[in-house]
Order: structure tokens, then sequence, then C-alpha cells
């Protein structure tokens, strides 16, 4: 009969609910907890150098296969994922997604605008490395490797990554979100000489 | 109605309960959490080219692009910010300097933001040398680059009397087979394979560098098993484990077996040098003074990296002891040290043009001017070789790429030849090539397994 004493009915049905709840919430993922699925706005201008400060802030977010949604806090909220998983739900973008957001494209592959994504909305976009290595979509063009200037591409296969800053060995500065061991950030690659890489270029740009 | 009262009390329990659960995780999920958001007015970074070595009559232009947000808006809107900033040019390397505002254009392609050295500076024998402050108008944050300003300014030289070697339109195909392989290993995490790494968003990644002992002994930074891996007389010989993070690191030995490693990543906002003893023990880590790094190479007092966006070589250590980022700043340089204490400068002009200068002090003492029909991509070593330089650089075009070697002598072009590629995996962006006595080396891979491969160079004394 103590069994059925109202505190102890009460201190039961909280330690199961709280269990529970505490459960529930603890497996919430970056995504789920902080990304959102909002329209993107249409925007009449698209600069290269504004473009390039999208990208900056994408760095130090980390990498995520699929992803494409993150804060600005310079912090990983979702470090050492599997690869080839996008359910886990972390933070960041992977190379085409975080291409697509910065170069404001649409998710409708016929249409050459500009779209702001915002930096928590989760979109990815129907473009793999491979889709920009080919130039597939009104937004983008194959464009000869040695001409790429800022805010161009080089793109394989499987990777793509926006040019930065020509280097003066030759090498360039490009803005990527290369791996989960590398993060999104600026590193200095040899893509551009690389035949295995062909250049990409976003059409419509203002200046 | 005591039913009634056990239920109620159970249902309070429940919703409390939840309640109680989701604020607990809540909190302990903000306490775990990072910092909130950046300010967005601390953003600002630069893209800039330094004319490192021009050719008579070159006009001495320098072009920063700055990105920062626009005034009052999110970094996301996309805006080119409200910048501006100062360059300070003086004519060779000592004297005052002269401030020279930045004028916006519309040229984003090289840089939005102009400054025309004066044609008294700019047609300086000496050169002239410049560094340059630039500002967020809005919201007030700046950036120097090079970073030390005034302490280390950038360098930009006069090329007089250049020896010029014209490649006309490069030859694919013809590559020379290796001398010899001296190290080889399929992939793998057993004693003598190598690592591969391989994702659906990125190609494959192999060892990302390799260093040659004068003796040919050959140690290759396997960093996906996180070990150092050497071989002697073409044989595996051991493996040392490394405390490294797993990212696309460059690598130099040091002749007394201490292994430099320097990181994509780091700690803080920079990326870091770790120093490991022979034995592989992690001696100490530093983090280096610019975001991003081309390039690591043993310099006579230590590991010289060269980075961006100052791009300049900064020693990172002198005397067994790191130097805190303001001094790598301090001794940042245009060139690369010799072992002789001359400076070696390499700037890739245009799309197919290489300029190659060995300085004595801030002189130009002996340069050359490659040119090309094919587009030159990167140079991936240049080294002095008793009195000659030997360079390797890659011409491309959008289907082929190749290496080609160089042997640069007083008159120009003593020797040349092609290699593969070989770059199925990739590796650090410039630690492909290694010159150990009169022998280039060449870390490659195929989708079997990776490999360094010796070229004897044919250079008479």
């Amino acid at each position: 009969m103590s069994l059925l004493r109202p505190r102890v009915v009460f201190l039961a049905a909280f330690l199961v609910a709280l269990s529970l709840a505490a459960a529930k919430a603890a497996l919430a993922t970056f995504v789920s907890a902080n990304c959102n699925y909002n329209a993107p706005t249409s925007s009449p201008n698209m600069y290269r150098d504004g473009s390039v400060t999208v990208a900056l802030v994408a760095r130090y977010e980390g990498y995520h296969w699929g992803g494409g949604c993150w804060n600005d806090n310079d912090v990983d909220e979702g470090p050492n994922e599997p690869l080839q998983t996008s359910s886990t739900g972390g933070e960041g973008g992977d190379c085409s997604g975080l291409t697509f957001k910065v170069w404001r494209e649409s998710l409708n592959t016929g249409d050459g605008g500009h779209y702001q994504w915002g930096r928590l909305r989760n979109v990815h976009g129907p473009y793999t490395a491979a889709d920009f290595k080919a130039g597939v979509g009104v937004p983008n063009a194959t464009y000869p490797k040695a001409d790429a200037i800022v805010m161009d591409a080089f793109a394989s296969s499987t990777h793509i990554g926006m040019v930065y800053q020509r280097g003066t060995s030759g090498a360039d500065q490009i803005v990527e979100a290369k791996c989960e061991a590398c993060g999104t950030n600026i590193f200095t690659r040899t893509y551009r000489s690389d035949s295995s890489y062909g250049g990409v270029r976003r059409m419509g740009w203002t200046g | 109605m005591r039913a009634i009262r056990l239920l109620c009390w159970g249902v309070c329990g429940l919703v409390l309960g939840a309640a109680a659960g989701v604020a607990a995780v809540a909190a302990a999920g903000a306490i775990a959490a990072g910092p909130t958001d950046r300010d967005p007015a601390s953003i600002i970074d630069v893209g800039h080219l330094p004319p490192l070595l021009r050719l008579p009559g070159e006009q001495a232009t320098l072009r920063f692009n700055v990105f920062c947000p626009s005034p009052g808006k999110d970094p996301f809107d996309g805006e080119p910010c409200d910048a501006g900033g100062d360059v300070f040019v003086r004519a060779g390397a000592a004297g005052a300097f002269e401030k020279i505002p930045l004028r916006r254009t519309d040229d984003v392609a090289y840089g939005r933001y102009v400054a025309e050295v004066p044609a008294g500076l700019a047609s300086s024998p000496e050169g002239f040398s410049y560094y340059a402050v630039l500002r967020n108008e809005t919201t007030g944050a700046s950036l120097t680059v090079p970073s030390a300003g005034a302490a280390a300014p950038q360098l930009s030289l006069p090329l007089e009397r250049a020896v010029v070697v014209d490649l006309g339109a490069h030859d694919f195909g013809s590559t020379r087979h290796a001398d010899a392989r001296v190290a080889e290993a399929p992939w793998g995490s057993a004693p003598g394979q190598a690592g591969l790494l391989r994702g659906p968003t990125f190609g494959p990644i192999g060892p990302s560098a390799f260093d040659v002992a004068a003796n040919g002994d050959v140690a290759v930074l396997d960093e996906v098993n996180d070990r150092v891996e050497r071989w002697h007389a073409g044989r595996h010989a051991a493996d040392t484990p490394v405390d490294v993070t797993g990212g696309i690191a460059d690598m130099a030995v040091e002749a007394d077996g201490s292994i430099d490693v320097l990181e994509p990543t780091g700690d803080g906002r920079t990326p870091e040098l770790r120093s490991f003893a022979p034995s592989g023990a992690l001696r100490s880590k530093t983090p280096i003074e610019d975001r991003t790094w081309s390039q690591l190479r043993e310099g006579p007092q230590g590991p010289e990296v060269q980075q961006e966006p100052s791009e300049q070589w900064m020693p990172a250590e002198r005397g067994r002891t790191w130097l805190t980022r303001t001094a790598q700043a301090r001794g940042g340089h245009p060139g690369r040290t010799l072992p002789n204490g001359r400076e070696l400068v390499v700037f890739r002009a245009g799309t197919s043009e290489a300029r190659i200068a060995e300085l004595v002090g801030d002189h130009v003492q002996r340069v050359w001017r490659i040119v090309s029909a094919t587009p030159l991509g990167e140079v991936q070593l240049a080294e002095p070789l008793w009195n000659r330089i030997v360079v390797v650089i890659r011409p491309y075009t959008e289907a082929q790429d190749e290496f080609l070697v160089l042997t640069l002598g007083a008159r120009g072009v003593e020797s040349s030849f092609s290699v593969d590629s070989a770059d199925w995996a990739e590796t650090a962006p410039l630690a492909r090539f290694r010159l150990a006595g009169s022998s280039l080396y060449q870390l490659g891979s195929t989708p079997s397994g990776m490999h360094v491969d010796r070229f004897d160079l044919e250079v008479n004394r």
C-alpha cells in the first residue's frame, strides 16, 4: 500500500519523465536543435568580395557530409562524425553544399538568380562536385583554369573548392569544406594545375 | 477519490519531470557549447599578391581585396564592405615610409583596392618595400599585411639582367623514368603500408609529405596512421608514432633526426607547428603567425614557414626555442633562407611565367625569368645545387599536367626533363619533391599505393 502514497507516485512519475525527456533532448542533433528550413530571399546583386565574406563565416564551423547549416561561433559542434553519414545532423557544409550557399544558387537548376540562404538554413543544394565540374545547372559553367579568379572554383569528380587568392608560388589559397578531419577553412592547394580538376564559374556576378 | 488524487500526483510528476529533463539537457548543452556567435564587425581578411620581382618598366601597382561585412549587415548578406586603408611605401629597404591612400575600383579580379607606387620609388634600383593597413571603415576593424608592418615590410625588387628561359609549348608525354624507387608501400595501416583517406566529397589523400636525409634515407609522414615511416637503402626500416591531427600537413626532418610537422589547424585560430624528437615524442608545439601556410622548409637556423596572407617566409625557431607569433612576423622576408645565408625568391607571374631570384641581403644576385607557351602551375621546388638552381614547375592544360625539372645555370637551362605527375593521392601543396645531394626525389602515388622515386641529376661541380 505504501507504494501508492501520493509522494511516491509523484517521484516515480517525475523520474520516469525526467529520464525520457533528457534522453530525447540529448539525442537532438546540431541540425535539429539549431537549423531551419526558411525560404531564401532573392537578391539583385552578388559581389565576389562580398561572397568571400559569406564563406568566411563557415571557417572553423566544421564539415558535414550532405550538410549546409552552421552558426558563427568558430566551434565545430558536430566533430568526428563518421564518413558518408548525413543523418548525424552535424554542423557545417560539405564542399558542394558550401559552394552552393556561397554562390547563392537556387534549388531549381534552371534558375540562375541569386538567393540568399541564411547560415542556419539547412540546405545542401542539388549539385555534387561532379555536377559543378561539368557545369551542370544554369548558374554554372566550365571555365579555363588559368583564368580563374577570386570566387571561381576548381572541381573534381569528388571535390570542389573556391579560389580565395593566388599565391607567389603559383599555388592558390582555396576556401573549402574539405573533410571531417580538415574542417572548413582556407588552405593552400594546387587544384589549378591538377588535371583531375576543372575550372568552374558561377555566372551572373554583379562585380 | 484517492485514485484521482494519485493520478493527479502522477501527472504532475510526469509533467515536471519532463520539463526538468529538457531544462537539464539544455543547461548542459549551453555549458558545453562554444562561445556565442562572433561579432561580425571583427571579420576582416585580405587577398593580395605581392609583386616580389618586377621587370623593368613593369607598373608597380599594389592591389588588395578586403573581405569584411557591409555596414550594419549580416556577413551573409554578401555585400562588399566599406573598406579602405593606406599603403606605406619607401625606396629600398630602409628609410621613412610614404603614405598612399588606397583607391577603390570596380576590378575585384585582382584586387578592388589599389595603390600606384610613385614612379620615383618604383624605379629605385634597390626596389621598394611596403606594408598596408586595411580597415573596415564602418567598424574600425583593421588588418596589417605583411603582419609585422614596418618591422618586416614586403619587398619588391627590380629584375635587371634576368636570364630568360623560354620553354615554348610543353611536350606532354615525354617523361623520364626514375633512376630508382627508394620507397614503396601499398595502401593500408600495417607496418610497411601507407594510410589512405577517402571520402565522398574529397579525393584520396595519402601521405602528405616526405623528406630525404643526406644519406638518401627517406621519411614519409603517414598522417592517416599517426606515424612517420622510414626507408633505408630502399627497404622499409621503421615506423615512428607521432601525435598528429591527421589532416594534410607538411613535414621537414632536421639533421639530428628531429621531425617538424606543420599542421593544417591548431588550438587557436592559426595552424600550428609541432616538433618531435627522433623517437616521435612530442617536444613542443607553437602556432604560426598567419591564417594559412603553403610550405615548410628547414633553414640554417631552424624551420621556416611560408605564410599567407603575408606571403613571407617566417622563421619559427631560434636555437631550439619557438618564436612567438610576433617574433615570427618580425622575421618575415620574401624568400627562403638558404644554408649559405642567401635567400631564394620565387614569384609565379601571370599565367605562364616564373621568376626566380637569388638575393644577398636585399640585393638581387642572380635571376632567371622562365616563360612558357603552356600555362604554368605552382613552383614545387626551387633549391640550390652547387652554383645552379634546380626548379620543379608544373605545366598544365585543362586535361594534362606534368612536372618539369630545370637545372638553371648562368646561361639558362643546363638540363631539363619531365616527370609524370604521379599525383593520384593528394599531398601537402608543395611537398611532392625534395632535393638531397645531387638527386631529386618525388613522392608519388597510384591507386595501389605510394612511392618515392629518385632522379639523379647530371650536374658538374
